[in-house]
C-alpha cells in the first residue's frame, strides 16, 4: 500500500468517524395542525401541540413566534 | 411552553392561545418555532371559523356557546353543565377531539338524536380551583362535513376566602 492510498483511508476513517460522533438535535411534532372548527367571537381558544426531541443531542426552543 | 430545553427522547407541551376578537369568517394562524435544530424553522397551524350567532350555529346548538366558571364568592364553582341540541334531521355522533386535560374534564356524551338535546359537563380539577385562565374544548360531530365546534371556557378567582387563608387573588397564585 502506498503513501497516499493510506493517507486516503486515514482521511477517509476520520471523516466517518468525525461524522458520526456529530450530536444533531431533531424536533418531531407528530401534530402540526389543527382545526377550532366553529368558535364565537371575543373569545379565547387553546390548544396543546406537543414537541418531541427525537436528535441525540438536547433539542432547545430558541423561540416561538405569532404567525 | 413548560420548558425550553428538551432531553434527547422527551417532550414538552406548547400551547397555542387563540384570541378570536372581532375576526370574521374563517382565520388560519402558523405560529413558528425556532430551534438549535437549524434549517429553517417550523410551524404548527390553527384554523377556525368565526360565528357572529354561536347560538345558531347548523347541525347544533351549543347553550351557552361560552362557558364562564369565575368565582368570585365563597360559593365553589367546580362544575358547568353545557347543552347540545341536536337541530338536524339526523342522529349524530359526537367526539371530544381536544380540552384542557390539566384544568379539567369534560363528560361528553357519546350521541345526540336528531332534534334532541344532551348535557355535558365540566369539571374542574382540584389543583385548579384557585387559579384564573381562558382554555376552551372541541368536539367533533359525525354528520357530513365533521363540523367541529369549540366552547371557550373561562375562568376568574376573586376573593375567594377558605379557612386559614388569605383572599386569592385574580391570577390565582397558590
Amino acid at each position: 500500500m502506498n503513501k497516499a492510498t493510506k493517507a486516503a483511508i486515514l482521511a477517509v476513517t476520520t471523516l466517518l468517524i468525525v461524522g458520526s460522533s456529530v450530536a444533531a438535535p431533531r424536533l418531531l411534532l407528530k401534530e402540526e395542525s389543527f382545526d377550532f372548527g366553529y368558535a364565537p367571537q371575543n373569545s379565547k381558544v387553546s390548544h396543546v401541540f406537543w414537541l418531541y426531541s427525537t436528535g441525540d443531542d438536547t433539542l432547545k426552543i430558541l423561540s416561538v413566534k405569532p404567525g | 411552553m413548560e420548558k425550553t430545553a428538551v432531553a434527547v427522547g422527551d417532550s414538552t407541551k406548547l400551547e397555542i392561545i387563540f384570541s378570536t376578537r372581532k375576526y370574521r369568517s374563517t382565520v388560519k394562524k402558523s405560529p413558528r418555532i425556532k430551534t438549535n435544530e437549524g434549517g429553517p424553522e417550523k410551524r404548527v397551524h390553527i384554523s377556525t371559523t368565526m360565528t357572529e350567532r354561536p347560538d345558531s350555529t347548523y347541525p347544533v346548538v351549543n347553550t351557552p356557546y361560552k362557558v364562564d366558571m369565575s368565582q368570585f364568592t365563597e360559593k365553589k364553582v367546580i362544575r358547568k353543565k353545557l347543552e347540545i341540541t341536536n337541530v338536524s334531521d339526523e342522529d349524530l355522533q359526537i367526539s371530544l377531539v381536544g380540552w384542557a386535560e390539566d384544568y379539567f374534564d369534560v363528560k361528553m356524551p357519546e350521541s345526540v338524536r336528531a332534534g334532541k338535546t344532551v348535557e355535558a359537563e365540566i369539571v374542574l380539577h382540584k389543583d385548579v380551583y384557585d387559579k384564573s385562565f381562558d382554555k376552551s374544548l372541541t368536539f367533533e360531530l359525525s354528520d357530513e362535513k365533521h363540523s367541529r365546534f369549540t366552547i371557550p371556557v373561562k375562568r376568574t378567582v376573586r376573593n375567594v376566602r377558605t379557612p386559614g387563608t388569605r383572599a386569592a387573588g385574580g391570577s390565582g397564585g397558590k
